[in-house]
């Protein structure tokens, strides 16, 4: 599953330490989350979502997944 | 009680605790042996002291020590806790089955570590309620006569 979490973070011109304070997880977890080594659970799906006025399915896409595969 | 205590000396403050328990059993078992509970003390004062400094590190590790995890730290540290178990109870298991099969005397302490590793397998079933599904129907189909669907 592909996320648009770094392109919206550099776009917004946020470090990941900055961002992860504004999540309220570690700069580590932002870093997985980003390289799509971590799928965040639902809960913060949608925290990082609503952080950057987006939907969910528009953060995170699962058909890019299917697609590669 | 432990929400009293900081986050970032919990884990030391558990370490520090253990260790004394650990050096009271030497002390309460006397003989000549009564110093190593001087040296569990040192060894769990440099164990608490390596923790809490670890704590201050910005690395999965540190926030493990600090007990500050995200649900990604807490997620690896459950894996890791579920693999240490699963090995436990492997090394039980053979050593178990190598008592049995040489006669040896020391073939119990193995079947308490399978017992236990297994009950708290049952136990962790039980409370993080595998049981608890609820009804198969959804209320669309309540009061209505169970029908199989490949009757007209």
């Amino acid at each position: 599953m592909r996320n648009r979490l770094r392109e919206q973070r550099t776009q917004r011109g946020l470090s990941q330490a900055e961002l992860a304070a504004a999540l309220g997880v570690s700069r580590q977890t932002v870093i997985s989350i980003e390289s799509g080594r971590y799928l965040p659970s639902l809960p913060l799906a949608f925290t990082i979502a609503r952080f950057f006025d987006l939907t969910v399915d528009k953060m995170f896409d699962p058909d890019d997944e299917e697609a590669g595969a | 009680m432990i929400t009293f205590i900081p986050p970032r000396l919990r884990k030391p403050a558990g370490i520090a605790l253990a260790g004394a328990v650990f050096a009271a059993a030497w002390l309460v078992r006397g003989g000549p042996l009564w110093w190593v509970s001087i040296l569990a003390v040192i060894a769990a004062a440099a164990r608490a002291v390596s923790w809490y400094r670890m704590g201050g590190e910005d690395t999965d590790e540190g926030a493990l020590a600090a007990s500050r995890a995200d649900e990604r730290q807490k997620l690896l540290s459950l894996r890791s806790r579920a693999l240490a178990c699963n090995l436990a109870a492997a090394a039980a298991f053979i050593g178990l089955t190598t008592a049995i099969a040489v006669k040896a005397g020391w073939w119990w302490p193995f079947l308490v570590i399978l017992v236990v590793t297994g009950f708290g397998y049952l136990l962790g079933l039980s409370n993080y309620g595998i049981a608890e599904e609820g009804t198969p129907d959804d209320d669309a189909d309540a009061g209505q006569p169970r029908r199989s669907p490949v009757q007209r």
